[in-house]
């Protein structure tokens, strides 16, 4: 009998990185169920398209990301310790980016813009980080912008998404009073239910707040993000509304159900990798994403409010994680700080949309 | 999982319902003559000498303090041998063989009601001093350094809770012993003139509750309450004891008498009432062995000084397989690895796990910031692990890395199985250089 070297705990807990990465794949099936029944081949080549190049690019670039030590001389004793560092993450966690990339991108895309979309988000926002852990930005998000701005000419659908979204600066106050208009074209119900047109899978919230609470229920997600996210930029919307003197119920609930922000909200800004590591920065990382969306939207011309939102916040987490203030006790500073910028945030959508005149 | 880890699978139900099985009568009893505390230590009997039980066979010496060791069994010394100790160093120890007739040394009389009545604080500071009492809950602390406190005590809480899985015997201690345990935290009581005694049990043993509830109506005339705490890890960790039982928060670095209030295990207490009423220094105590790589998993009362092998005999030794085997002394977070077997069972020692060794693969960090929610501290371990990485030693500073008690929480949770509180420990070793 041999003993074992070991140091203290002993015992590990009946959990892995594994599970939480198919509990996000389990998640999104609704959502990808529900895509493929409203798009057909459409979303299943597409979804196909982006797995597999997810996939190839993450195995491939950790393959030869792995240095064999220099007394291995034989390229096939390379490939074989090289190929023993793969694990089952390899697979799960690409698989988790390009289906949520999959998810964000309209029905009629092209494949090849499909494709160079997914090559960007695997490879120079992932692998050139570091893989697995160590990208700062959103692959599916950074993916979803560079195709966004690189083939604005393909972004031709004509979702919800584009007409609240790609309103042209000044024309924000026009656009919150015609909600109600809209509203006659697609009840509250058909936008719940994703009856309307839209990202693959952003335009059935039902399915996407589905997904989210089994997601919460199994904690592989921090409720937080998406609660803060959620919090802040309904109260964004609601100073709108009451700034044009619009209906406040009707605003918010079709601006938070419109667009891709609740699949953002859920699936997006919870990934774990490029959120902050403390209660409050999480809380605070949700309030920028939810108020640069409710920004974007109010003043900004681009439909991708939320994947912009997301990119936009993840430059902040390595400031919000800062070992000098980063503490993970809810202080009163934190409380007083994050109603406080709320307060001014909204004061400033005040202001824009002229609700002091 | 993104969550705080608050419960551990204790194995505790299996190990309370086994009977304890009583080995006394070792043939030969060993007693370290030095230990971690103590680096230095003498024995003050020859070779060949007959001593009793409770006779002072030798001292320990530690830096500012010194610890009597007592004979357990009476029989002849007949010389010195290297074991190993709890914490895991080789260490001379004096033996001693038994002669099975149990003879009490001349000075071990009991107090009778009056002449404890009359101790003065000086007096219970002299008496646990000689009885050689030290922290039981694992610490090994010299209590009597406790009782010197300049600070007024207004509360001694007795902790009980043993959050350690895998650990009973300071329930099996509570179940067997609860009266003597009161009466002990009632002398500890005198001792510091503390108003107020609590005793701190799981919530989820109501039977504790009820042997000591019934215990305490023996002593009216004392203040003490016996409260149901939570029976999460580490809710036997002296800070969060104190604020469970008493609601007072006592700072991470400071000294709970600061804040009038004195911790000491239930073990101890019972020391205290062995020493205060008996005038007998702890010979006995219960020892767990369990674990999957031992073929039955039993418990045991056991004199001190007692070799583990013969109890792993007993065991029926360890199960064949062609598995490493992680020996521990202690419990499963917090004990200490082993690298020989050949142990003696001292005053901490509470249990010894064997259990097959499994690889543990590791994978990238995912920042799910599962650590920072579970720390009971309030620590950052991940920010810890990369300031570490990048030896950074301001910002290890700030992070406060000294603060960790090392309770294994992080490593436990980790769903990458990123070993961080070994992380931790490197870490404060780096920044002491």
């Amino acid at each position: 009998m041999n003993y074992a070297k070991q140091t203290a705990p002993y015992v590990r807990k009946e959990n892995s990185t594994k599970r939480m990465m198919v509990d996000v794949l389990i998640a999104l099936l609704p959502v990808v169920v529900f895509a493929i029944y409203q798009f057909g081949w459409d979303a299943v080549v597409r979804l196909v398209l982006s797995a597999v190049i997810f996939i190839l690019g993450e195995v491939v670039t950790t393959f030869y990301r792995t240095k064999p030590h220099p007394s291995v001389k034989e390229r096939k004793e390379k490939f074989k310790v090289r190929f023993k560092t793969l694990t089952i993450n390899n697979i799960t966690a690409p698989l988790v980016s390009a289906i949520i990339y999959a998810l964000i991108i309209p029905s009629n895309l092209s494949l090849y813009v499909v494709a160079v979309g997914a090559l960007f988000g695997i490879l120079v926002v992932k692998a050139a980080f570091g893989g697995l852990g160590s990208n700062i930005f959103n692959p599916a998000a950074a993916g979803r912008v560079f195709i966004g701005l690189s083939f604005t000419s393909q972004f031709a659908y004509t979702g919800i998404d584009a007409v609240v979204g790609a309103t042209p600066l000044g024309a924000a106050k026009d656009a919150l009073l015609n909600i109600p208009n809209l509203l006659q074209n697609y009840t509250v119900l058909d936008l719940f239910l994703g009856n309307i047109p839209g990202s693959m899978g952003e335009i059935s919230a039902l399915l996407i707040l589905i997904g989210g609470i089994y997601l919460f229920a199994r904690r592989a997600a921090d409720f937080r993000v998406t609660l803060s996210t959620l919090l802040s930029f309904s109260v964004m919307m609601a100073i709108a509304a009451i700034a044009v003197n619009g209906n406040v119920v009707d605003i918010v609930v079709y601006q938070l159900l419109a667009g891709g922000l609740l699949f953002g909200a859920v699936f997006m800004v919870t990934d774990p990798v490029t959120s902050p590591v403390t209660k409050p920065g999480r809380w605070i990382y949700g309030l920028l994403v939810g108020s640069i969306v409710a920004f974007i939207r109010l003043f900004g011309s681009y439909p991708e409010g939320v994947v912009f939102a997301i990119l936009l916040a993840n430059i902040f987490v390595p400031l919000i994680d800062y070992y000098k203030w980063a503490k993970n006790r809810y202080s009163i500073k934190f409380i007083v700080g994050y109603v406080v910028a709320l307060a001014l945030l909204g004061f400033i959508v005040l202001v824009g949309l002229g609700g002091l005149n | 999982m993104i969550e705080k880890t608050r419960h551990i699978p204790d194995g505790k139900k299996e190990r309370k319902n086994q009977p304890v099985s009583h080995y006394l009568e070792a043939e030969y009893l060993y007693f370290p003559t030095t230990d971690l505390r103590c680096p230095a230590g003498e024995s003050c009997v020859i070779d060949g000498q007959y001593v009793k039980v409770g006779e002072l066979i030798g001292t320990r010496h530690g830096g500012f303090f010194d610890q009597p060791i007592h004979s357990t069994v009476s029989g002849y010394v007949v010389g010195f041998e290297k074991k190993v100790h709890s914490s895991g160093q080789t260490v001379d120890c004096l033996i001693v063989k038994n002669d099975k007739k149990y003879v009490l040394h001349e000075s071990c009389v009991s107090r009778t009601d009056e002449e404890i009545a009359a101790l003065t604080k000086e007096d219970y500071i002299q008496i646990i001093k000689d009885s050689g009492l030290s922290g039981l809950g694992g610490s090994g602390f010299p209590t009597y350094v406790k009782l010197e406190t300049k600070n007024k005590i207004d509360v001694i809480v007795a902790n009980g809770v043993e959050c350690e899985p895998h650990l009973i015997s300071d329930y099996k201690l509570i179940l067997e012993r609860a009266h003597r345990i009161i009466e002990g935290l009632t002398y500890a009581m005198r001792a510091q003139g503390a108003k107020r005694g609590v005793v701190a049990v799981k919530k989820k043993y109501p039977e504790l509750y009820e042997v000591l509830e019934n215990a305490r109506h023996s002593f009216m005339d004392f203040d003490i309450e016996i409260k149901r705490v939570g029976n999460h890890y580490p809710q036997g960790w002296e800070i969060e004891t104190i604020k469970a039982a008493t609601g007072i928060e006592v700072p991470v670095g400071k000294m709970p008498s600061e804040y009038g209030v004195c911790v000491f295990n239930v073990a101890t207490l019972y020391g205290f009432y062995r020493a205060v009423k008996r005038r007998m220094p702890i010979t006995e105590r219960f020892v767990t062995i369990s674990g999957n790589g031992i073929k039955t998993e039993r418990n045991f009362s056991v004199r001190i000084g007692t070799p583990v092998r013969d109890l792993i005999e007993m065991c029926g030794g360890y199960t064949e397989n062609d598995k490493n085997k992680v020996v521990i002394c202690g419990g499963p977070m917090m004990g200490t690895n082993l690298q020989n077997d050949d142990l003696i069972v001292t005053k901490t020692v509470t249990s010894l796990i064997v259990l097959d060794e499994e690889p543990i693969k590791t994978e990238p960090c995912i920042h799910c910031a599962s650590c920072v929610y579970s720390c009971p501290v309030d620590l950052q371990p991940v920010q810890i692990m990369n300031a570490y990485k990048e030896r950074d030693k301001d910002a290890l500073a700030v992070l406060n890395v000294n603060k960790c008690i090392e309770c294994g929480l992080c490593s436990f949770t980790c769903p990458s199985k990123i070993h961080l509180t070994e992380t931790m420990r490197q870490a404060k070793r780096f920044i002491r250089k």
